[in-house]
């Protein structure tokens, strides 16, 4: 079906279950929020965590373009800067139990046995272990659709037969979470993490207190920023965002694409675009790619999970029948407006000479450079954990049950450092097989030793294949003088550097003085570069409070859904 | 960094008092170093209001402190002025707005109460007069129905803290002022005819002491073996993402906790003396759900166009209390150990009470009447 709206008062179409995003997109549009210098952002996440691509719906500012699906009739603006006076009128009609200010008795209480947070990978494999051994699960996800970042289910109004074994493989596990009998709630924020038994969730715009018996963590991760100049040009994105939009909602992010970064996910991406019709100009791959010296990996992949390996190798064969080439050694170094689109400068960087330097023109950038855990409610909640140097992020302290250091917390997945999805698979399982069989439930233990042994090999298989693409990483020193590291707050390298100049100042009192990291992402993107540098250039410990405190709100949530109790006034 | 091994005036706490005493000090010449736990973020994390009237939370907690309360009230209007003087000085933006703050009732009785409060504030020099809601909805048209008038206060407004914290540190630091952050006192003793401090970065001697550190100054003045009763307050604050100009002036309530006010950024910052509380070794301030929910749901009772703003972030600030107001001179049998800190509102008062404290070191007029402040009181 065919939904009308309209941009700016230009009338557009959509496909029925496409986003906003995703529909501006087809129709070419890629700016979407004015910013204070007069600019414009786009989709950059693509999953709700950037805040970049918002947008006014009928009026209604702060509307994130990425994960709102058009409806018809829908009138879209432009989100101007910082926002219009004129804001929307509460959605409920005057609270005539205002006169009393909430307090955390007015909340009505869920006490399932298990709560999940987080529809991805683990998640529902968390979700139909439990729920098969008799639990009460109640999987809490932010998006509509369950699945993640790794299923990417399509938008089910689109109607569209799954992409791949991949989309299938999610529809199986979500029929088999919810056929188990767990409650898989869709659209829900949980924003508050006080406790374990006291964790508060905003759904359909009104709140829930979920106290229950036992938690597991399922949150993810979003991409790694990386600050190249121009990397907030609209048309510039993450390789997750790109994936989505044509994963989820079937629309190409541009007609010509170039994807950039480093790590697996980019082929695959590439693959994607180009067998659904983009032209992929090239994939600029930081690693130095197959070789004698990864021989060693090459054979530990296939030792591990052969069939995963070769699937990896097909990738290449993909890319060559759809003649786009991938340039190993090879760093995205800027990016600008050009003419007819944005002019990405690639290259072999050498210290601090470029060689093979080569321009690009596209209409869309896609940079993948790997992903940051999504640790915040662990983080509130008070979970150890230890710094991965090598990859450049904390890892959970967990139990071989996946149990963190604080009692009945549980967590799973790449929340807890990078793992992927079929590790994710075998946490959830051994995490709420530990669960079933702590409440008395019926545990299947054979099913989760099996999960072990498997664990094991999938951790096997990821390191192999973080050696095969080791690249360094890439941080603040990507940005230059005048590139923004903070996205929201528009914050450059340099005011950064000039704040550090100026006494070796802490992370909390760099952002005192220069506002990094207080805008809507709450310093997703931002905060892991200042982590890192700080740890770099003053030596400062990388431990669990080196990052911005992990306070509520975990995600924005307006004010007027995040008190409202649900009950009819 | 190191400390010197030797300072002349070692200012023991760097916030907004700290730092203004040190400026104030060093500007007169005086060699001095200011060193600054930062543990609890509490020393600059300031949400900015400039208070003027008495602040009902206050009159309602404490109501055994309402005379301190009015006898410091004239000290208010001076503390803003010199807030914008001190900013011409420097020549630096401080972000100042001083269109004026408003007191809201929703009600006849706290009407009442407001407009006696305002008779009594006008007696003593402040810029108040009431309104009923119809020239109300004139001043201030983003107020939801169910505020029926309010207190209006001319001399009340927000400075930026973020902007104001960092144009006063570097104009110290250029005075000559060594700062030394993330540094912790662990012991004074006396030496000669100064004391030698022990800090987490080494021992310095100095000639005399300023206490300015908040609600850690009670702590310090004990190493004195003197009692000074101040006690920290872990406080709410809310803030929403970033909107247009919508909330001119600084909202407070007359009978509940809530004040608001918009940043420049146009992020609305709300707040009202929600508690916070402290968790962990290191006693870091961490939010609390019922102050969050609470907060919130009478922010968008009393300006409803709040509602579909999203929060983006909380934070919590330490206030200090004591007996609502100042402690300022040296400590009893301690003629060169100083404690600086200011009553209610404290960053309100902030370089009125540091500016003061550096008068009384070198041995000048302060300005204003200090006797009924002197930390003796407590003794």
């Amino acid at each position: 079906m065919t939904l009308r709206f309209t941009f700016e008062g230009r009338p557009l179409t959509a496909k029925s279950g496409q986003s906003i995003a995703a529909a501006l997109a087809e129709a070419g549009v890629l700016a979407l929020r004015e910013t204070k210098e007069g600019g414009a952002r786009g989709v950059f996440c693509g999953m709700g965590v950037c805040q970049d691509c918002l947008v006014a719906i009928g009026g209604e500012q702060n509307q994130r373009a990425c994960v709102t699906p058009v409806a018809e009739g829908m009138a879209v603006t432009r989100q101007r800067f910082p926002g219009e006076t004129a804001m929307a009128a509460p959605h409920v009609a005057r609270d005539p139990d205002a006169v009393r200010p909430k307090s955390l008795d007015d909340y009505a209480v869920e006490r399932p046995d298990v709560l999940i947070v987080g529809g991805g990978a683990g998640g529902l494999s968390a979700a139909a272990t439990a729920a098969k051994a008799g639990l009460d699960v109640l999987l809490l996800d932010e998006r509509k659709v369950p699945g993640g970042q790794y299923y990417k289910q399509t938008a089910d109004a689109l109607d569209q037969p799954a992409l791949d074994a991949q989309q299938r493989a999610g529809a199986d596990l979500i029929a088999k979470a919810r056929d188990a009998g767990a409650r898989l709630v869709g659209g829900a924020e949980v924003w508050g993490a006080f406790a374990p038994d006291l964790i508060l969730a905003t759904i359909e715009c009104a709140t829930r207190r979920i106290a229950a018996k036992a938690v597991i963590l399922a949150t993810g991760a979003h991409e790694r920023g990386v600050p190249v100049p121009g990397w907030t040009l609209p048309g510039v994105m993450t390789t997750g965002a790109a994936q989505t939009l044509w994963r989820s909602y079937r629309a190409l992010p541009g007609k010509r694409v170039l994807v950039a970064g480093n790590g697996p996910l980019n082929l695959q991406v590439a693959a994607e675009l180009a067998e659904g019709g983009a032209e992929v100009a090239l994939v600029a791959e930081a690693s130095a790619g197959p070789g004698l010296s990864t021989l060693p990996a090459l054979a530990a992949m296939m030792r591990a999970d052969a069939g995963l390996a070769l699937q990896g190798s097909a990738l290449l064969g993909r890319l060559r029948a759809k003649r786009v080439s991938v340039r190993w050694s090879t760093t995205l170094e800027r990016i600008e407006r050009g003419p007819k689109g944005l002019v990405a400068l690639l290259g072999r960087r050498e210290g601090d000479r470029l060689r093979d330097a080569l321009e690009v023109e596209v209409d869309v950038v896609a940079m993948g450079y790997g992903f940051e855990p999504e640790n915040g409610i662990a983080r509130a909640l008070g979970a150890a954990h230890t710094w991965d140097d090598r990859r450049g992020h904390l890892v959970c302290v967990r139990s071989p049950d996946c149990e963190t250091s604080v009692p009945n917390l549980f967590a799973i997945g790449d929340g807890c450092g990078l793992s992927g999805a079929p590790a994710a698979l075998e946490e959830g399982i051994i995490a709420a097989s530990a669960i079933a069989a702590r409440l008395g439930a019926r545990a299947d233990t054979a099913a989760a030793n099996a999960a072990r042994s498997r664990l094991a090999r999938h951790i096997a298989f990821q390191q192999a294949l973080w050696s095969l693409f080791a690249a360094p990483m890439r941080g603040i020193e990507a940005a230059a003088e005048d590139t923004l590291v903070c996205r929201c707050e528009h914050v450059t390298r340099g005011a950064i550097e000039a704040a550090l100049a100026d006494g070796a100042p802490s992370l909390a009192e760099v952002k005192r003085r220069t506002r990094v990291g207080m805008g809507r992402c709450q310093g997703r993107y931002c905060g892991p570069l200042l982590t890192r540098h700080l740890a770099t250039t003053q030596g400062r410990p990388l431990d669990d409070h080196a990052g911005f405190a992990p306070r509520a709100p975990a995600k924005p949530v307006a004010l007027e859904d995040l008190v409202a109790t649900g009950r009819a006034p | 960094m190191r400390l010197p091994a030797e300072i002349g005036t070692l200012v023991i706490g760097g916030g907004i008092v700290g730092m203004t005493a040190a400026l104030a000090l060093a500007r007169a010449g005086a060699d001095v170093c200011v060193i600054d736990d930062g543990r609890h973020s509490g020393t600059t994390a300031n949400a900015g209001s400039l208070h003027v009237q008495m602040q009902s939370r206050f009159l309602r907690m404490y109501p055994e402190q309402a005379p301190n309360l009015e006898a410091s009230l004239p000290l208010y209007p001076m503390a803003v002025k010199r807030w914008n003087t001190l900013a011409a000085e420097l020549g630096a933006d401080f972000g100042i707005k001083a269109s004026g703050g408003l007191m809201v009732a929703e009600d006849r009785r706290q009407f009442d109460f407001l407009a006696e409060k305002c008779a009594r504030e006008r007696a003593l020099g402040i810029d108040a007069h009431m309104l009923e809601r119809a020239e109300l909805e004139r001043v201030a048209p983003y107020l939801g129905e169910a505020v029926i008038g309010a207190e209006f206060c001319a001399d009340e407004g927000k400075v930026d803290p973020l902007l104001a914290n960092q144009a006063i540190r570097k104009a110290m630091l250029a005075a000559g002022v060594v700062h030394a952050p993330e540094t912790r006192v662990t012991a004074i003793e006396r030496e000669g005819s100064g004391h030698r401090a022990e800090t987490t970065r080494g021992a310095v001697r100095c000639g005399r002491i300023v206490l300015s550190a908040g609600a850690g100054t009670g702590a310090l003045a004990r190493m004195f073996e003197v009692t000074i009763p101040t006690t920290a307050e872990p406080l709410h604050v809310n803030v929403t993402e970033a909107t247009g100009p919508l909330i001119h002036h600084l909202v407070q309530h007359a009978d509940r906790m809530i004040t608001m006010k918009q940043l420049g950024a146009g992020q609305v910052v709300i707040g009202g003396g929600w508690p916070a509380t402290f968790t962990g070794e290191n006693a870091f301030p961490t939010v609390l759900p019922e102050s969050l929910l609470g907060n919130l749901s009478l922010a968008i009772h009393v300006v409803p166009r709040l509602a579909r703003l999203r929060l983006v972030r909380t934070w919590s600030g330490v206030n200090t209390t004591a007996d609502g107001q100042c402690i300022l001179g040296a400590l009893p049998g301690h003629a060169n150990v100083f404690a600086a800190v200011p009553g209610d509102a404290g960053y309100t008062l902030g370089p009125l009470v540091g500016e003061a404290i550096a008068a009384l070191v070198a041995g000048r007029d302060p300005g204003f009447d200090v006797a009924r402040f002197s930390p003796g009181r407590f003794s």
